[in-house]
């Protein structure tokens, strides 16, 4: 890998998210990979359709099935979804 | 030891699973079980052609343990058990079911309404009712909720 280069990764969108671009989009990320917030600005940026449910809020980001903040760090190969809120059973 | 959870995409026999869950205890006096069915209109009252239940990879059924482990800390139980369905669910079937069991039914009622408070507001899923007009996602209602925070209320007490 070399710096400066770009990734694919690929995003699982749950619940409502999946309504406006299916259950899984594919976005460039660095190499080096990129902080939740600023996955989210990529995402919203390549998905335009995804902007309003997003900003709807309350949506968490999930990294290799652990919930994980806003500055949390995804690397290309990272499991990802994201989360609206939870419906329960 | 945490209480037994499992998540199924396969139709759920509460029966069955009474039976199996009374046949395995060791003695205590009290067991209490729950079945959760799909309902068969909408809050509205509009007839539901089935209720969709999303889950996520290995996230959702540790979300189901994490609650069994809290009401297996909380309550007096021996032992539980909760068997969740997730996908397309029909009107009628069950979609949740629980057992406790305890020395005494008190334990037991409560472990019960503690786990399903729980599941029906925290529980990692994304429920869609399916009609005829168009699907629709659903959310926790404010009585989930108010049930959920009673327990918070109980824990400072």
């Amino acid at each position: 890998m070399t710096d400066g280069k770009e990734a694919r990764l690929q995003i699982e969108l749950c619940g409502r998210l999946a309504d406006p671009c299916g259950r899984v989009v594919e976005i460039a990320v660095p190499d080096a990979g990129l902080s939740v917030t600023a996955m989210l600005a990529a995402l919203e940026q390549t998905h335009p359709a995804l902007r309003q449910p997003l900003a709807r809020g309350r949506i968490r980001a999930c990294i290799n099935e652990v919930v994980a903040p806003r500055d949390a760090w995804v690397a290309p190969g990272d499991l990802v979804a994201l989360f609206p809120p939870v419906s329960g059973g | 030891m945490t209480g037994e959870v499992e998540l199924t995409p396969d139709a759920i026999d509460p029966a069955a699973r009474l039976a199996a869950f009374t046949a395995s205890l060791s003695g205590e006096g009290a067991v209490v079980s729950f079945t959760g069915h799909a309902r068969a209109a909408a809050k509205d009252g509009a007839p539901l052609a089935s209720l969709v239940l999303e889950s996520y990879r290995g996230v959702t059924l540790a979300s189901m343990r994490a609650i069994a482990a809290d009401a297996r800390a909380r309550f007096r139980i021996t032992r539980s058990l909760v068997v969740h369905r997730a996908g397309r669910i029909l009107p009628g079937e069950a979609i949740v079911f629980v057992a406790t069991a305890a020395a005494h039914r008190r334990a037991a009622f409560e472990a019960a309404d503690y786990l399903m408070d729980r599941l029906k507001t925290e529980a990692v899923f994304w429920k869609r009712e399916e009609a005829p007009e168009g699907s629709r996602w659903i959310e926790p209602t404010d009585a989930d909720r108010s049930a959920v925070a009673r327990w918070e209320a109980a824990t400072w007490e």
